[in-house]
């Protein structure tokens, strides 16, 4: 691409406003970018900077009541926000295509899929029915769904998430535009999923010549597809910079907040500063768990658990990682007994929780806590946050009214609120700030163990550098062992100091992070870190040579397979891995994995022969 | 680092400018009702003559609107032989009026135990069969679809009619039939809720089980049965109103607008229609009052 070609999309003052005269806010202000051929620049900004805004604006709408004030936005030297609403319909969808978040919404439930991606087809092109249908076929192939020709008469609740996303990206993709705009597309997706899938995205930038707008929340998204980040902060961009140097010395200090973390990984992180000792009788001990749930009207049950191990010494953080249905957070769940498991025992300290009477467990909890993945629905929204904080002292505590207050104001501290907010209700914080009560309401017994239920995953990036920083000082001071349950494996390699991973109900590969991270020795394990998208552009998916993938769809866990639960889908399966059970085996090195093929050492060296070649 | 530090620019969501449109209904709605409710405390002391004691002049109609100001200022000055029939008197001699504004004392109040006793029972009810969902809570739910599916009006009048003519009995007729819907609604909700992280939260924090669902999971459920209870506040007015006008509701003489619908309505065929067009347009528009405030309230907690 040379310097003198025009720019695509060139973006300058926009502005938008929600309101009329001086009580209008102005979400974006001044917004100015360009964009050229075969380039993805992606946009990162604070929940609530306005991203979403600023994506729909690009084709020259606003969703009421905010309407476009001013500024330009020419595409390919036409300015949209100066054409009649005809020009633009004609431009919509066939030069610039949207994929927006939450897929399902985005469909209509009523029509067939393969119908709502032919309708998108041909509003802008000659074609009758008969050729929409098979333009739809042809897409959702394209987008990659197995067995196209019967998902186009899908209706949209009956796709996945992730397959719902693949058709609204076919839908926009059905006109091959020019330029698209997608908003978040993989927010929800499972790692392997959105990682497929950007990949498409990427191929059909680099060969159709394409341009490609990507609103994303996520470091390693930007650093694996983008070619230029930029930075909203207060409605206009504040760094615009390509990908290396954005990673490599970022400008604004929001850049360099949010990439505060990484960098200190790359120097060493948390796995290499010892706050645990070696060779420490556990804290908490998980033998042979089970769980089941009952299928109602049917003999059957869902395996959610299946024969797990853990252990977990005081002062370490044990990441729990794997993909939606793994069966993880149910791990979490029984750990604490809010799920009464099936089999197995859980030891806390010299004690076995399922022996305990209910009144003894409830005097347990104060030692053992959890926090939850949504932390807009895990605080009473009735309560002030002082009654939420003065729960767990009133239960667990012989403290007078005022030593309460104190300590609830204390509590506040240390996690970063500002104790004049102690009378507010949850509603109207932010999601960080909610998360952070959370962790608050958790220690306020002094618990030295705490179960972390995906605590980051709805959070912008910079609240999850601030909620890192904080788990980790509070490890430090309180010498709090934790176990964190995440299907981010970045923020994982932030806080664990050993990780241990579950595909269907089991764990495959358990090992320092180091060892899993750095020479993952499970099929499954390789998988999921090859789908992972480091926040790091000189290891860039897209530039690997090996990109293993596994085949199909996760089995359903009610008929599980015989043999390796993974075997139908493992590209160094044989035979033999279908009918033989496998056992979770110590090797020397002192992880523990589940595959015959690795522990007997004829993966290994397959591996290494392929590697070579 | 300070907390305000760590804090910086939160990440909440833009503040949208507040929507300034007042809600007219809402306003004309909670006037009324305010206006019912004040003459329930006082209607029978500021009403002009005894809602039950009869006058020498019998069926004499409301004063024209000539008249009127030549009273209103005949009855400031006191210059009046006899305070002015403001809505005339009907066939016994009663002063329309003044049993006009007494009668929501007897309409509010039963339409209030009425609602009082459906909405606590419904809601103890509707708390206990959306957090237990067993054969027993399953059994509950078709009996409140048995006493859902009868017309309310004439199972009312049956009640009534089988237990006897007193207060106390269109009380309790009302609450049982009004119950079922209170069940329903706090059952959904309590459905709802009580798979909400900060449920599991204070169960994981060592609750035992009644204080979650009393403490956290019914307080966050009331909202639904008390916005319907706005809104049947005013059906039970007019229930029991409507139980008098057929002869199942309160005795005469007591000053009830049904009632006095029912004894003026004869009259009207004479021309004399003042009896029981009053009570009339009282009734109707209480029964708008409660339901426009019903509606902005369901408003408001469906906007958030």
């Amino acid at each position: 691409m040379t310097a003198a070609e025009a720019p695509m999309l060139e973006v300058r003052d926009l502005s938008v406003a929600y309101g009329e005269g001086r009580d209008a806010v102005r979400p974006i202000d001044g917004l100015s970018f360009t964009l050229r051929q075969r380039e993805i620049v992606g946009l990162i900004g604070e929940a609530g900077s306005g991203k979403s805004t600023a994506a729909l604006a690009l084709m020259g709408l606003a969703r009421p009541p905010g309407h476009i004030v001013g500024g330009q936005v020419a595409f390919e030297g036409r300015d949209l926000l100066a054409m009649n609403d005809e020009a633009l319909r004609r431009i919509r969808g066939r030069d610039i295509g949207i994929i927006v978040q939450n897929p399902r919404g985005a469909l209509n439930p009523m029509l067939k899929v393969g119908r709502q991606i032919g309708n998108a087809y041909r509003a802008h092109n000659k074609a009758n029915r008969g050729d929409g249908k098979r333009r739809a076929i042809d897409m959702l192939r394209m987008v990659g769904i197995n067995d196209p020709e019967r998902r186009v008469d899908a209706y949209a609740h009956e796709l996945s998430g992730g397959m719902a996303q693949r058709a609204l990206i076919a839908m926009a993709l059905s006109s091959m535009p020019k330029l698209l705009i997608a908003d978040e597309p993989t927010s929800g997706l499972d790692v392997t999923i959105q990682a497929q899938f950007l990949d498409q995205m990427w191929q059909t930038v680099q060969e159709t010549g394409s341009a490609m707008f990507l609103v994303a929340q996520e470091l390693g998204i930007l650093a694996n597809y983008c070619d230029r980040v930029l930075v909203l902060q207060n409605g206009h961009i504040a760094e615009d910079a390509p990908v290396r140097q954005f990673f490599a010395a970022p400008q604004q200090p929001y850049s360099r907040e949010i990439l505060r973390l990484e960098q200190d990984t790359a120097e060493g992180g948390i796995s290499s500063s010892g706050t645990v000792k070696a060779g420490a009788e556990p804290l908490v001990r998980i033998t042979g768990l089970v769980k089941n749930f009952p299928i109602k009207g049917s003999s059957k049950v869902v395996q959610a658990v299946h024969d797990v191990d853990l252990a977990i010494a005081p002062g370490e953080t044990l990441g729990l990682v794997g993909e939606s249905g793994s069966g993880k957070t149910t791990v979490g769940r029984c750990l604490v007994h809010l799920t009464e498991p099936t089999e197995g025992e859980i030891r806390f300290g010299d004690q076995t929780l399922s022996g305990l009477s209910a009144a003894a467990l409830r005097q347990m909890r104060a030692k053992l806590q959890i926090v939850f993945q949504d932390p807009y629905d895990s605080l009473n929204p009735r309560w002030t946050i002082r009654r939420i904080l003065r729960e767990p002292l009133d239960l667990h505590t012989d403290l007078s009214r005022g030593e309460k207050g104190s300590r609830s104001r204390e509590l506040l501290e240390m996690v970063g609120v500002d104790p004049g907010l102690i009378d507010r209700r949850p509603q109207g914080l932010g999601a960080g700030m909610l998360q952070r009560l959370n962790i608050a309401r958790a220690i306020a017994t002094n618990p030295s163990f705490i179960v972390l239920d995906e605590p980051t995953s709805v959070l912008s990036p910079r609240a999850v550098v601030g909620l890192v920083d904080l788990l980790r000082r509070l490890q430090r001071d309180l010498g709090l062992s934790y176990l964190f349950i995440s299907h981010d494996l970045t923020t994982v390699r932030y806080l664990c100091h050993r990780v241990a991973v579950m595909y269907l109900g089991q764990i495959v590969e358990k090992g320092s992070v180091d060892q899993v991270f750095n020479e993952p020795k499970h099929p499954y394990s390789k998988a999921l870190l090859a789908a992972h998208l480091f926040p790091d552009p000189s290891q860039r998916r897209v530039d690997r040579p090996d990109r293993r993938e596994l085949q199909g769809e996760i089995p359903s866990p009610i008929d599980l397979p015989k043999g390796c639960y993974l075997a139908s889908r493992c590209p160094s399966a044989k035979p033999d891995c279908q009918a033989r059970p496998q056992e979770l085996t110590i090797l020397p090195d002192g992880r523990s994995i589940r595959c015959w093929r690795v522990a007997t050492g004829d993966l290994a060296d397959q591996e290494g022969l392929q590697h070579a070649v | 680092m300070s907390a305000a530090d760590l804090m910086g620019p939160t990440d909440e969501a833009t503040t949208l400018p507040r929507r300034k449109k007042r809600d007219w209904l809402f306003g004309i709605g909670l006037t009324i009702v305010v206006v019912v409710v004040i003459l329930a405390a006082i209607g029978p002391w500021i009403a002009p003559y005894d809602p039950t004691a009869v006058t020498p002049r019998i069926v004499e109609p409301p004063p024209s609107l000539s008249e009127i100001p030549g009273l209103l200022w005949g009855s400031i000055t006191g210059t009046l032989e006899h305070p002015p029939h403001w809505m005339g008197t009907d066939a016994s001699g009663f002063d329309i009026f003044s049993r006009v504004i007494s009668a929501p004392r007897i309409d509010l109040s039963i339409a209030l135990a009425a609602n009082g006793l459906s909405l606590l029972v419904g809601v103890l009810l509707g708390l206990l069969a959306g957090y237990y969902r067993n054969v027993a809570t399953g059994l509950l739910m078709r009996v409140s679809d048995v006493l859902q599916s009868f017309p309310v009006f004439i199972s009312a009048m049956i009640l009534v009619a089988l237990a006897g003519r007193s207060t106390v009995n269109i009380i309790i007729a009302l609450a049982l039939l009004y119950t079922p819907i209170y069940i329903r609604l706090t059952r959904a909700e309590v459905m709802s809720q009580k798979v909400r992280g900060y449920v599991e939260a204070a169960r994981a924090m060592g609750n035992p089980e009644l204080t979650v669902a009393l403490r956290h999971v019914l307080p966050n459920s009331l909202a639904p049965a008390l916005i319907q209870a706005s809104v049947t506040i005013g059906f039970a007015i007019l229930l029991t109103a409507g139980l008098s006008f057929v002869g199942a509701g309160v005795r005469p003489p007591t000053p009830e607008w049904g009632l006095m619908i029912s004894t003026g309505a004869n009259q009207i065929i004479l021309g004399e229609w003042w009896p029981s067009v009053f009570p009339g347009i009282a009734i109707s528009l209480t029964v708008f009052g409660f339901a426009v405030l019903g509606n902005a309230l369901e408003r408001r907690y469906d906007g958030g």
